[in-house]
């Protein structure tokens, strides 16, 4: 073993410095963090509120002024919101007029969708996890559904505020409802619905043709999923479907949907409601006895079974009318955006100048894609179908010849 | 030998100093008396004991993340929701966790780099030493933190979380042969589900956790073996010795000091990510590997061609090829090294030009792959720092 020389090393001064610079540093972080901690966001807004219910009410008021964190669990949705943390004056009385994030939730609609059973966020969207305003608000990345605010209303529906944006959420459980009350824009969009006959190429809701895409979960489709190499501008859903609905073929090259020519508020409503068909996760203990179904109506039902007995039976059963009347056997069509059949046989020539024969077997433009994904018919059927359009074409001339009843 | 005046902490003989040692536990980590040089902080830089600290800051915030973390595919990203946002200093301890798993590799890798450019992986003069095989244990750390790391990954069960693992074991399912067995043993099935998540949990809490506090406690002791930092000559009459108590201690203990303050400072200043729920029907774009695999998935990336209809998936050689060499290369290089052991401990000595020019090339190769991975953008295309990527769609 070699001889050594013992010492303390390097100058041990050097090392208590440090040691000591290090201690104070880590000491005094510390500390920040335990402030930190120790003084979130949500204690100040506690802290006024338990100030202004003392003022208003009483020192007892105030002593039940819940503090800490505030959790709705809503078991009914699988979510736990925690929203009431700061939204404290959200069930209390008197503070209709106060400033967010302690103003009184408009009592309407609370006493239909109870805060304590509904949670916040099934209606307003956000983050109901996160505690502080930011992220509970949900406009950060990685939060794909914030909160449905004033502003976010004004950008996507000039002019008709929040409470219409909103209706984005009531639609995903009221879906199946024809009107529902306070969402007048998701009514608006589903008369439009209606009127222009989406059915004849759509899907919704278990209902309607094969042509275009099925629309039941239209809501669920990813905003990374839609092509947006056509679109101008914002690359969002909301924008593609605006300028979608505004013209099809803008956007999809191939697409036979036409341009309904819809009115800027029309466009906006249709957006909303087909982003609003979305799977919402909520059981029956918050449904309760919302309709589960959409059917076709009584009457519809009742007008069909009418005309299959007539003599247009076979333009009913093969599911013409749909977008077709066949005026001269009585046929009359719930969404009639396609023409007339009763002169078909003398509107093709017009139209397309080939003979009706030729157009049934070999059709060109809307009709191709009928014919080729939702009516597919065997030659026999389509031979039947000429006969048919020949049949009410010969019915037509017949009516136009006979004497008109005389006008009294 | 200074005589003592009135008091000090210096023990007034190495007799004393080694009984110092002898009678308390946690002193026993120390060496008795070391040398002076082993004691300096150049050229170790106590990038090793920096990384030590680091394992145990690991374990230390990892205990309160266990007791919040529910390794189920159902409650997992909840739970990591309500440990940021709820749990008192639960985004704390996450992010500490966060950012000392990242450094942990980070140094870890500079304290590989460090013992390859002295040359300490080789026996200097003094005899009775086996540094060779400190090294190869010292490799097998470095592949144990990065699968700690990477086994962490997976649990917050995230987009980010189930895509990078998605890649890593298509990745390894290239391995010829066992590839696709080991996968499914990785895994526990066919597709990443409950049973990876549960077995990437034990993988990450029990077993490598275990198995490199082994590692450590051996490879420590290896050191102390081995004399401490190592050197071309033998030990000599008259060399400088310091006594551990309370030198060396004071010296450890202003390492861990400084670690523990970067970490929290860091874990303030950084927030921790978390993405969208996991989505096993939703790629997101750019789905990236984990930043240390970034360089390799850059080399799949790079060497998978199209000929025609025909593609040569790039996953063998970037995946399993390339990394494997390096590994085996790495592992045996003590024997392979045949410069003079007088130049043991010297840093980057003339007589080990070339391989410490090869070795340089290859770590900037690397990083420089690193760097462009971290600079790909949506469809793995390459973006500037000052340029925007392609903004992400929204839903409004």
């Amino acid at each position: 073993m070699a001889r050594v020389t013992l010492t303390s090393g390097e100058p041990g001064w050097r090392d208590r410095v440090w040691l000591a610079v290090l201690a104070v540093l880590l000491v005094a972080v510390t500390v920040f963090l335990v402030y930190r901690e120790a003084m979130p966001e949500w204690r100040e807004h506690q802290q006024r509120f338990r100030g202004d219910v003392q003022r208003r009410f009483s020192d007892r008021a105030a002593a039940a002024v819940p503090a800490g964190i505030q959790q709705i669990c809503v078991s009914g949705a699988g979510r736990a919101d925690r929203c009431t943390t700061c939204h404290l004056a959200t069930a209390w009385r008197g503070f209709e007029r106060a400033d967010e994030p302690l103003r009184t939730h408009p009592a309407g609609i609370l006493r239909s969708h109870p805060v304590d059973r509904f949670g916040c966020t099934l209606c307003h969207s956000g983050q109901g996890w996160a505690v502080d305003r930011e992220r509970a608000h949900g406009h950060v990345p990685d939060w794909p559904e914030p909160l449905l605010d004033a502003a976010t209303a004004e950008r996507l529906l000039p002019g008709a505020g929040r409470a219409a944006l909103m209706a984005l959420n009531c639609n995903g459980c009221h879906r199946y409802e024809a009107v529902t009350a306070g969402a007048e824009i998701i009514n608006r969009a589903r008369r439009l619905v209606e009127d222009k006959g989406c059915r004849a190429c759509h899907r919704i809701n278990g209902r309607g043709g094969l042509i275009g895409p099925d629309l039941t979960w239209a809501g669920d489709k990813h905003p990374e999923q839609y092509d947006y190499s056509r679109l101008t501008g914002r690359r969002s859903v909301f924008a593609w479907h605006e300028a979608h609905l505004q013209d099809p073929r803008a956007l999809v090259a191939d697409t036979v949907m036409p341009s309904f020519h819809l009115a800027p508020g029309d466009i906006r409503a249709l957006a909303l409601l087909v982003m609003s068909w979305r799977r919402v996760n909520v059981d029956a203990s918050l449904v309760g006895t919302l309709p589960r179904t959409e059917p076709q109506s009584a009457e519809e039902r009742a007008l069909v079974s009418e005309m299959a007995k007539g003599p247009g039976r076979w333009f009913v059963t093969t599911g013409c009318y749909q977008c077709h009347p066949v005026s001269v056997f009585g046929v009359k069509s719930p969404t009639p955006i396609g023409p007339d059949l009763s002169t078909a046989v003398d509107d093709v020539e017009r139209r397309f100048s080939v003979p009706i024969e030729t157009f049934i077997r070999t059709p060109s433009g809307t009709m191709k894609a009928v014919f080729a994904r939702q009516f597919m018919l065997s030659p026999a059927q389509k031979d039947e179908a000429i006969r048919q359009l020949h049949a009410a074409y010969a019915e037509y001339q017949r009516q136009q010849a006979a004497p008109k009843p005389a006008k009294r | 030998m200074t005589r003592r005046r009135f008091w000090s902490l210096l023990p007034a003989s190495t007799g004393e100093a080694t009984e110092a040692i002898l009678a308390n536990f946690l002193l026993h980590w120390f060496p008795a008396r070391m040398r002076s040089t082993s004691l300096a902080w150049t050229p170790s830089l106590w990038l090793g004991t920096i990384t030590a600290v680091l394992f145990v800051l690991l374990l230390l915030s990892g205990l309160p993340l266990m007791v919040f973390y529910i390794p189920s595919t159902r409650e997992a990203y909840q739970s990591i929701k309500d440990i940021e946002h709820v749990v008192s200093f639960g985004w704390w301890f996450r992010a500490a966790h966060r950012i000392a798993a990242h450094l942990m590799v980070i140094v870890s890798t500079l304290h590989l780099a460090r013992v390859f450019l002295t040359g300490a992986y080789r026996n200097g003069g003094a005899r009775e030493q086996h540094r060779e095989w400190n090294w190869v244990i010292g490799v097998a750390m470095l592949a144990g933190t990065v699968v700690l790391s990477f086994t962490g990954y997976l649990l917050p069960w995230d987009q980010l979380a189930f895509w990078a693992v998605t890649v890593s074991m298509n990745i390894a399912a290239a391995t010829p042969l066992v590839g696709p067995v080991l996968r499914d043993l990785l895994i526990g099935g066919r597709e990443i589900g409950q049973t990876a998540l549960m077995r990437f949990y034990l993988l990450h809490i029990v077993v490598v956790p275990i198995a490199m506090a082994v590692l450590v406690g051996y490879h420590m002791w290896r050191v102390r073996k081995d004399g401490g930092l190592a050197r071309g000559d033998a030990p000599q009459d008259g060399v400088e010795v310091v006594v551990a108590i309370p030198a060396v201690a004071r010296r450890v203990a202003v390492v861990t000091l400084a670690t523990w303050l970067v970490v929290t400072v860091l874990a303030i200043v950084i927030p921790s990510p978390l993405e969208d729920a996991a989505n096993a029907l939703l790629t997101p774009n750019p789905a990236k590997a984990p930043w240390y695999f970034l360089w390799l998935q850059e080399i799949v990336a790079d060497t998978t061609v199209r000929v025609g209809s025909v593609v040569v998936n790039g996953a063998f050689i970037g995946g399993v090829l390339l990394p494997t060499a390096l590994l085996v290369l790495m592992t045996l290089w003590p024997w392979l090294d045949r410069s003079p052991a007088a130049v043991v401990g010297r840093t980057m000595p003339r007589e080990r030009r070339t391989q410490v020019l090869v070795f340089i090339a290859l770590a900037a190769f690397i990083l420089a792959l690193t760097v462009v991975g971290l600079l790909r953008g949506p469809s793995w295309h390459f973006y500037w720092p000052w340029q925007a990527w392609a903004d992400v769609p929204a839903r409004f």
